[in-house]
């Protein structure tokens, strides 16, 4: 093969993805790629996918529309602490009344709505635009059409 | 004695010679030839403005009249690129002005340009004719303004996805009533609102005016009154489709867009509303190009527009197409040369996926003269990619990007290694490739070996090793622009490749290994390079083998620039090497 008799610097077995190969073990480790994948705190990101500013930013906010067959919204879910998520169908409820009962169900804790506290685990959403919001201010449907992904916080410690 | 070709029949016969490609050529094969060519040579081409001075430029070709200048790298396209890195137009324009006092048109791709170098424009060029600005910044509408009303025989002026400073509509009504030259204009990007009745006067004036793109504050009504002006136009892109439905304006619009017989290319559509896409109806059949890109509408409304145009090459489409829409496209748009499908979701954990490989398969099967295209979508397969490339062998550009980084095939869990093998093999006239999606060093020895026309590549969160850097840099024999993210690799290939950068246009690498030790024994290296390493957060000190934020490579007659901001290291700004620790290969 033509590579073989030029430079033996070259490993021949592949490497993970995710480690340096050997040449570069002194390089400084805290250069990780920019993609850990199984993080769950993956934001809303201005340079990937590779789209131009101007359609990215046409599309935030934006209401798209429902497909007609649209009968199941999954939502990733995630407990603050835990990291691996669930993954949960929004149309399966009626409102934030009968997902909350859920949530407390599949979590085995009570769930609110509302502002951080003390004692409860509270729910927060994902909304298109990225931000982080409380649960509960906006109408059910309005909700539904925005919500991208949901975490619920651990009781604040003081 | 040899016979020379006199210089004036050479001159004759070159002013049939428009390619630059060629016109290089021939100023290769002797210096009397290259001294016929440079002095006919009327149009310039500058792909990097940092590869070559102004001054050399404007000696070497006394009849310039247009000059094309590209300045930051593609990837700045995508935030990559910080802000303050470089690209300026001012000492071009500043040099033009003093020493090609006749050029005529200059068009600027990825420059910071100010409000001055346009009143610079504007003052030096008296025959001055085609201004067009791509992706660019640093301007303010007043500069636009000096454009207007001064250039007498402004022809075109089109603003294409600038970053402008907004100072409000005013600048369209300092086109003086005089100026009747107009042939096209886009102002698209813009966000103020221009008074319609500067516009409807200007258009009234301008019977030569082909094409016109309106910004989104341009509302239906105004549209209506600008097509009853302009029925001759080929080009519209038109204002905001939103407004309140009302019986009379669809039918006002319909009307409107009935009488542009011409019509061949349509774009803007900004929030069109499902109920008014019907209007289009009667220049569907006449279209050849249709930019969607911004419009939300669903796959149904879509099809019906798509259905009535036969005669389509270009179509550029959000992903809410899905791929029964694109099963329809390939049916029914059998002219079809281009096809750009875009994320509608561009977050990461976006939960629906309008799109898949099917999609792009039934369009690659239907669609006989398809040879571009751009794919977003979540994830693919290696017998969709091998289907492709079976199919469509006739590919030029093929950017397929896979949103999930590192996805394997779904459906066998393998790399996509065979997949991209296909289309390099397959594709033998392929002249751009990006790939993504998980792909081993193998994937890259294909491509290395088979991509023998491919001339610009990007690659994104792939390969294992410096391995796969090496199979590109050692293959790839036409490639001049490589851009590459997220990849686990390079100070080995990259100083054993050294030489293939000085054939190549630029090298962009960024959040990879490359350490500053490489970049300085590169930087010594080979003199006729330019090594930027750009880090916006550097570290205190930089030992050797610390890893650089980002590295762009270029060849260059024009020595190490002297604009370069704080975040940028270049070896020139950092004399005191001292000895590397890096073995020399």
């Amino acid at each position: 093969m033509e590579f073989s008799n030029s430079c033996s610097s070259f490993s021949s077995s592949s490497v993970d993805s995710t480690k340096p190969s050997p040449s570069e073990s002194s390089v400084n480790l805290s250069l990780s790629l920019t993609f850990p994948s199984t993080s769950p705190q993956r934001e809303a990101r201005q340079d990937w996918p590779p789209i131009k500013s101007r359609l990215r930013d046409s599309l935030k906010g934006r209401r798209l529309p429902r497909r007609d067959d649209d009968t199941s919204l999954f939502v990733k879910v995630y407990m603050e602490g835990v990291p691996i998520g669930r993954k949960l169908d929004l149309c399966a409820f009626s409102g934030y009344e009968s997902l909350l009962e859920n949530l407390s169900h599949m979590y085995d804790t009570l769930i609110i709505c509302g502002k951080r506290d003390r004692k409860h685990h509270v729910l927060t959403y994902e909304d298109k635009d990225g931000d982080w919001m409380m649960v509960g201010d906006i109408p059910w449907d309005m909700f539904l059409e925005t919500v991208r992904r949901l975490k619920i916080t651990r009781p604040e410690r003081y | 004695m040899a016979l020379r070709l006199p210089s004036k029949v050479l001159k004759h016969i070159l002013s049939f010679i428009d390619s630059n490609e060629d016109r290089n050529s021939v100023s290769l094969v002797c210096k009397s030839w290259f001294e016929t060519e440079r002095k006919t040579r009327k149009r310039v081409f500058v792909g990097n403005c940092y590869a070559v001075t102004p001054a050399a430029v404007a000696r070497r070709f006394p009849a310039m009249r247009s000059l094309t200048l590209k300045g930051k790298p593609h990837f700045a396209d995508y935030n990559l690129v910080p802000d303050g890195w470089g690209g300026y137009a001012c000492p071009w324009i500043e040099s033009m002005a003093a020493k090609s006092p006749y050029l005529e048109e200059i068009r600027l791709k990825r420059m910071v340009v100010t409000d001055d170098c346009l009143e610079r424009i504007a003052a030096s060029f008296k025959n001055f004719k085609v201004l067009v600005l791509t992706s660019c910044e640093g301007f303010s509408t007043d500069g636009i303004a000096a454009i207007a009303s001064t250039c007498r025989n402004l022809r075109v002026l089109e603003l294409r996805e600038c970053i402008v400073e907004d100072l409000g509509g005013d600048w369209l009504s300092y086109f003086p009533e005089t100026s009747t030259s107009l042939v096209s204009l886009d102002f698209s990007c813009l966000d103020s609102e221009v008074k319609i009745s500067d516009l409807e006067r200007l258009v009234s004036r301008s019977p030569n005016l082909k094409s016109l793109k309106l910004n989104p504050a341009v509302t239906l009504d105004g549209l209506v009154s600008i097509l009853r002006r302009a029925p001759q136009l080929t080009e519209l892109g038109t204002g905001s489709f939103a407004a309140e439905l009302k019986p009379e304006a669809f039918t006002k619009l319909s009307k409107a867009f009935s009488n542009c017989k011409q019509l061949q290319s349509l774009s803007g559509l900004w929030d069109v509303l499902p109920e008014y896409l019907p209007a289009l109806y009667s220049v569907c059949p006449g279209l050849t190009s249709l930019n969607l890109s911004y419009a939300t509408v669903r796959m149904p409304d879509l099809v019906e527009l798509l259905r009535r145009c036969s005669k389509l090459q270009k179509l550029w489409v959000m992903d809410l197409i899905e791929d029964k829409g694109l099963e329809a496209v390939a049916s029914y748009c059998k002219e079809l040369r281009e096809l750009r499908v875009f994320p509608s979701e561009p977050d990461l954990d976006a939960t629906n996926i309008p799109v898949t490989e099917q999609g792009l398969v039934y369009v690659s099967k239907g669609c006989r003269k398809l040879e571009s295209v751009l794919y977003f979508c979540v994830q693919f397969t290696n017998a969709a990619l091998i289907t492709i490339a079976r199919k469509r062998p006739n590919l030029k550009c093929f950017r397929l990007c896979v949103i999930e980084p590192f996805a394997p095939d779904y459906k066998t869990n393998e790399p996509l290694d065979k997949g991209f093998k296909a289309i390099a093999e397959g594709c033998k006239d392929l002249r751009r490739l990006s790939v993504s999606g998980l792909l081993s060093d193998k994937a890259f020895k294909y491509i290395g070996k088979h991509a023998k026309k491919v001339r610009m590549l990007s690659i994104a969160f792939a390969g294992d090793s410096d391995l796969m850097l090496h199979h590109l840099l050692s293959g790839c024999e036409s490639l001049k622009k490589l851009e590459i993210r997220d990849c686990p690799f390079g100070d080995t290939a990259l100083l054993e490749n050294a030489a293939k950068l000085e054939t190549m246009r630029s090298l962009w690498m960024s959040s990879c290994f490359v350490s500053f030790g490489a970049c300085k024994l590169l930087s010594q290296k080979m003199p006729r390079l330019n090594v930027e390493v750009i880090d916006e957060h550097p570290p205190k000190t930089r030992p050797e083998s610390s890893p650089v934020e980002r590295i762009y490579i270029y060849r260059t007659v024009a020595g190490p620039r002297m604009d370069t901001p704080e975040f940028v290291w270049t070896l020139h700004k950092n004399p005191e090497i001292g000895v590397s620790k890096l073995a020399i290969k």
